[in-house]
């Protein structure tokens, strides 16, 4: 989330988020929106740091839903779908990428602000590479 | 120049070949005789309208002697029966507020050295065998749009028409007179003249002086055209249009662009185009049939036949007491509707008179109601049945010209040029109109504006991102509070939780237009509402100054909601009253009339349609979750999770695609 540079390779402290899909008459939901995408206007994402970036964030958590229930948080940035990069994505397509409808489960690698801190506290400076 | 005459035989094909094989004579005269650039401009015009139209009658006399040749020819014996020989009626197609705007690059805005770099610009239109140009208008960089003020009609088309339009263009700076014409110009009309002119059969009329290719590879000139030194006009973009873009409304058409920059006559199109396209096809406007007939009513008394004159014309069956009525323009005595969704058929010989009835069955509200119709004699009733017959074969085939009649303006004789230049763009544009006056209309925005503003100061919402648009507050009649509809919520008065919004004011307010977002969604989406039945309504005034994309000013006061106000709302609605279900938009209340299904949005003008769609769709939620500055037109969260219909979620989702100053949210 930080430190990002386009182009660059990304180095980031990520947690792995197993989301069940839950199902809904016909529709499989994860309960949580999403903003951003790289044909979006990144200067309009509250919840990322560098304003260039143009990833995938969490915008929202239906309360109690299969996001909720797995510990994703509002502003998380999305870097992985079931093994899918999200860095470089459209919205359209990331929305796809999470709403297959074969998959029950979608495991995400995301990264918030927080991680990286309490990483950084606490190893001092370094951190492990993704 | 607007010399049109019916289609007719072979002779006058030939007067007219004559007739304007003189007019070109007179424009080669003038144009080798007049001095001043304008004129010379408007004579090049003329001599290249004249062309074309030559060309067009001689193609004509050409089909017309082939098709006689054919005639003699035996007809094959597979040839279906009556409804082969059957033709759609014809009818009057009008194309008007032709506009296409500009794509200057930024370097030029600023570049104030030099000459203005100005082209002098004309369309021509053709349909059938008709063919019209219009005014001249001369193009410079400060201009973003090209805009003709011209209506043109074209009074004989049929339903598969195609109407080729071709934007000319000519470079202005230069001096034309002969030998004159500077090197650099003139090789660059030679290379450019040489790149294209395989193409264009224009360019193959005018051959320049310095061009390598006179005749192109098109087809080879019946006359020898005029080579006189003077500006020619060349190519710059053309496109096609038929009947599935004729619509009450202003539309955005491709245009198709030769030429490039090197060409003296380039000019940066955006590479679209808006007009009105407009269709009025005669089984619409012209009696198809009259004549005298018995009418009763299914369900009525038996024996009561009423006598009475019926005349088909448009989508109805108009039956007059007496015949005289007709002229005297007194009402029906009643009205049977034939459409789209009319069924006739024939039923049993009557025993007593021994002649078929005719049976019409219509759909009024759930209910059938059948109209038993009559006639004194056999042949009469014959000739009712083909006339309905053809009439439904009009409808077929003229298809969305004849859910209702579209207003013509009949070109105004010529009026002198407007003496302010157009400095319109499409997409800068914000009016106001009102027809209260203006002073009270101005205090209200601003009362309303700090209104708002308090409200959303108390709610802690200052979302960086969120446009600072106005939205008008617009209803109608009382000042209680309005009764909201949407498709799903329940009708419910506003909450008086919110004094400042809810009954507004009770006076009719003024349109106020918003930007761009709505303009191109508008125009895309516009065919998704034109299938709507009740949703034309001619009788509307068309507000010609403004740009019709941008301002959705039906006189029904429907405001175009953008997607700001959605969100705004669904933050209001989220953080007061999650749960609360029954809060309702009172900003966007469609009419006093008595609301319906989004089906029948009879009093909407066709431009808001779209708008008002985004907006019921959007407040379909009860209760809503939308993160605070969500102001995507996100689905609604209904109980617990629902996903909208794909089909309002894919419609939200291209127009929230198109408004580039959104930031995109979905719900997975």
């Amino acid at each position: 989330m930080s430190n990002f540079m386009p182009g660059q390779p990304l180095v980031a402290v990520v947690q792995r988020i197993e989301i069940k899909k839950l199902r809904q008459g016909e529709n499989l939901i994860l309960g949580f929106s999403i903003g951003g995408g790289i044909d979006q206007d990144p200067g309009q994402n509250p919840f990322s740091d560098d304003k260039a970036d143009k990833g995938i964030y969490v915008t929202r958590i239906t309360p109690g839903g299969p996001a909720d229930a797995a510990n994703l948080r509002m502003g998380d940035k999305i870097m992985q779908v079931n093994g899918y990069d999200m860095t470089m994505m459209t919205h359209d397509q990331a929305r796809k990428r999470l709403t297959q409808k074969k998959e029950d489960v979608v495991r995400l690698l995301v990264t918030r602000k927080s991680l990286e801190e309490a990483v950084k506290t606490s190893m001092g400076g370094c951190y492990p590479r993704q | 120049m607007y010399s049109s005459f019916p289609l007719l035989p072979d002779s006058d094909i030939q007067k007219k070949i004559d007739h304007e094989i003189r007019m070109r004579d007179g424009a080669c005269k003038l144009l080798a005789a007049c001095s001043q650039k304008d004129q010379a401009l408007e004579a090049s015009k003329s001599l290249q309208t004249c062309s074309t139209r030559i060309m067009a009658y001689m193609s004509e006399l050409q089909r017309m002697k082939e098709a006689q040749v054919m005639k003699k020819v035996p007809r094959r014996s597979s040839d279906a029966g009556p409804m082969d020989d059957r033709r759609p009626c014809k009818g009057k197609v009008a194309i008007s507020d032709l506009r296409i705007p500009l794509m200057w690059k930024d370097t030029e805005y600023f570049k104030n050295k030099g000459e203005l770099h100005r082209c002098a610009v004309f369309c021509l239109l053709q349909l059938g065998g008709e063919i019209f140009d219009t005014d001249m208008v001369i193009v410079d960089r400060t201009l973003t749009d090209i805009c003709f003020d011209n209506t043109i009609v074209f009074s004989e088309a049929n339903p598969g028409f195609e109407m080729r339009v071709e934007l000319y263009s000519c470079c202005s700076e230069d001096d034309y007179s002969a030998g004159n014409t500077p090197r650099k110009l003139a090789s660059k009309l030679s290379s450019s003249l040489g790149r294209s002119a395989g193409k264009k059969l224009r360019a193959a009329m005018d051959p320049g002086p310095c061009s390598p290719v006179s005749n192109g590879g098109a087809t080879p000139l019946l006359l020898p055209v005029p080579s006189v030194p003077g500006p020619k006009y060349h190519l710059l973009a053309h496109t096609t249009m038929s009947l599935t873009h004729i619509q009450d409304s202003f539309r955005t058409h491709d245009l198709t662009i030769s030429g490039n920059e090197e060409c003296s006559y380039w000019l940066p199109l955006y590479g679209s185009m808006c007009c009105r396209l407009a269709a009025q096809p005669h089984c619409m406007t012209q009696q198809m049939m009259s004549g005298c007939l018995k009418v009763k009513q299914l369900g009525g008394d038996p024996q009561s036949w009423t006598k009475v004159y019926g005349v088909l014309k448009g989508t109805s069956l108009f039956c007059y007491h007496r015949q005289e009525d007709v002229e005297a323009n007194v009402e029906p005595a009643f009205t049977i509707a034939i459409n789209k969704e009319t069924r006739i058929r024939a039923s049993e010989k009557d025993p007593q008179s021994k002649v078929q009835n005719i049976c019409i069955s219509n759909q009024y509200g759930g209910e059938e109601v059948t109209h038993t119709l009559t006639t004194d004699s056999r042949d009469d009733t014959h000739r009712w049945m083909e006339a309905f017959w053809q009439h439904f074969y009009d409808m077929s085939q003229w298809k969305q010209c004849c859910d209702d009649l579209m207003k013509i303006e009949l070109p105004s004789p010529r009026k002198p040029t407007p003496v302010t230049p157009k400095q319109g763009s499409l997409y800068h544009e914000m009016v106001i109109e009102s027809s209260d006056d203006l002073s009270s209309t101005v205090s209200d925005i601003l009362a309303r504006r700090m209104r708002e503003l308090e409200l959303r100061s108390q709610l802690g919402t200052s979302p960086t991102w969120m446009s600072s648009l106005f939205e008008e507050n617009n209803p109608k009649g009382a000042g209680r509070p309005r009764p909201c509809t949407s498709r799903f919520s329940g009708h419910s008065p506003c909450t008086p939780h919110r004094p400042p919004r809810s009954p507004a004011s009770p006076h009719r307010c003024p349109q106020l237009s918003l930007l761009s977002s709505d303009a191109s969604l508008t125009s895309d989406s516009d065919s998704h509402c034109s299938t709507s039945p009740c949703s034309h309504r001619h009788g509307w005034p068309d507000p010609s100054s403004n740009f019709s994309l941008l301002s959705s000013s039906s006189p029904s006061r429907m405001r175009p909601r953008t997607l700001s106000l959605d969100a705004k709302l669904s933050t209001l609605r989220g953080r007061g009253f999650r749960g609360g279900g029954t809060f309702q938009c009172s900003c966007q209340p469609p009419s006093s009339s008595p609301l319906t299904p989004i089906s029948s949005r009879s009093p909407l003008s066709q431009r808001s349609t779209q708008t008002t769609l985004s907006c019921s769709s959007s407040t379909s939620s009860n209760s809503s979750s939308n993160s605070e500055g969500s102001h995507s037109p996100e689905s609604s969260e209904g109980a617990p999770f629902s996903r909208p219909s794909p089909a309002r979620r894919s419609l939200r989702n291209l127009r929230a695609r198109l408004d580039p100053r959104n930031w995109l949210q979905s719900q997975v």
